[in-house]
């Protein structure tokens, strides 16, 4: 009787697949994660190299500001107008100061900091410096976007190879994160934010993100733009621990002897106050 | 009786080279003023080998029986730094430096580093960010 049950349900399970499974797959359908085989981790050997620390282009940043400007709409562009004549008097809006994390696009966009790319069976990890907390998941198992994610700083996103370029679909970002194209201009996306990145070799050691930035609250259409990525291999080059509060205090000793961090005193714009 | 000494802070946040750059991690340099650079000799007070902003704190001599200035210079992260060829001990406390910075436009004793020089080896490091922008770095 068991054995007609599990057959039942067996069958049942096989009903409900799509007509085209290959599409997907057996495992992109399952609700859980099945454990990798070892033509799983054999097959991540056919993936690109894209091992070794990047670090970002940061002259392109800056140069993309005027010649690769957002489509940004008029109330938009107004407040960027504004954000743009603050910094050059010398008062930066303070838009990353808090420490909460950049976030989907801005972390791609205008990083000063590099980046590591790890390939694990059905996923792709992105692992960034400087900032506790730059991390982004990349389901590469076929998996979809959830109905409705919970939304994150930075989304949820989903990725498929396209011969070596890696295309990720991102979706499920905080309204508040920021579409900045620099560290002191930038505004919310206000919601509905949709990403295309597509990741590739542009050379042996320089990589290519072309991302498609879809902000409907923001932009009048689609923004294309590329960040570009440095490939360092000296072990001395390593990502090394950034926790962004650390910033916000000094390595000090306390009345009983212990070793502590102690608050130090910086501005609304996250530098740290002189001495008087 | 110390030697007094204006104290040299210099704080530095965020990279220079002639635009108004933010600074590594989390904010804009422009508070400080890229079209002055200031000079300043003194030794280490203390360097704050931190994320997302390296500090040195520098002790300028004063005028006989003045305390020294504390100068406040911010700099890039400390990875950054490590690809334009410094280590957490290239500058240390105790050290006799010149350090050359972006004022702060406020007028305190701060800025944003551009190059520190040890006194004694003649060393020099930078804080251009830009420098790095290739791959392969030995």
């Amino acid at each position: 009787m068991d054995r007609f049950r599990s057959l039942l349900a067996t069958l049942l399970l096989l009903a409900a697949l799509p007509s085209n499974p290959e599409d997907l797959g057996p495992k992109a359908k399952s609700a859980v994660r099945p454990p990798p085989t070892a033509k799983d981790w054999a097959d991540l050997a056919k993936l690109p190299d894209w091992s070794g620390v990047w670090n970002p282009k940061i002259s392109d940043q800056f140069a993309q500001m005027k010649t690769n400007p957002p489509p940004w709409t008029p109330k938009a562009l107004a407040q960027i107008a504004r954000m743009d004549a603050e910094e050059r008097a010398g008062r930066p809006p303070p838009i990353f100061v808090n420490c909460l994390p950049e976030g989907m696009p801005s972390w791609m966009l205008v990083t000063h900091n590099a980046m590591e790319i790890l390939f694990t069976p059905g996923r792709v990890t992105m692992l960034g410096e400087s900032d506790g907390n730059r991390l982004r998941r990349i389901y590469t198992d076929g998996r979809s976007h959830p109905d409705s994610p919970d939304p994150t700083y930075h989304g949820h996103s989903i990725g498929h190879w396209e011969g070596q370029t890696l295309v990720i679909d991102t979706v499920g970002v905080v309204p508040q994160a920021y579409l900045a194209v620099s560290e002191a201009v930038g505004l919310p996306n206000n919601g509905d934010l949709h990403v295309v990145e597509r990741i590739h070799l542009e050379g042996p050691d320089v990589l290519h993100d072309d991302l498609e930035i879809t902000a409907p609250r923001l932009l009048t259409r689609p923004w294309k733009t590329t960040r570009i990525f440095f490939r360092q291999r000296a072990r001395k080059f390593d990502i090394v621990e950034g926790v962004c509060l650390e910033g916000s205090f000094r390595q000090a000793v306390d009345a009983d002897g212990n070793s502590v961090y102690a608050p130090i005193r910086y501005d609304v714009g996250g530098n740290r106050l002189p001495p008087e | 009786m110390k030697p007094l000494g204006t104290r040299i802070i210099c704080l530095v946040a965020a990279l220079a080279g002639g635009l108004a750059v933010p600074a590594a991690a989390h904010h804009s340099a422009a508070m400080f003023d890229k079209d002055k650079v200031l000079k300043v000799a003194g030794k280490v007070k203390e360097v704050q080998w931190t994320n997302p902003h390296v500090a040195i704190y520098v002790e300028e001599a004063a005028g006989s029986g003045a305390a020294p200035l504390v100068w406040l210079c911010e700099l890039t992260s400390p990875g950054n730094l490590a690809r334009l060829g410094w280590s957490k001990s290239s500058i240390k406390a105790g050290d006799k430096v010149t350090i050359e910075f972006n004022p702060l436009r406020n007028g305190k004793r701060g800025g944003w580093l551009k190059k520190v020089t040890l006194a004694d080896s003649g060393q020099t490091y930078t804080n251009d960010i830009f420098a790095q922008e290739n791959p392969n770095l030995k």
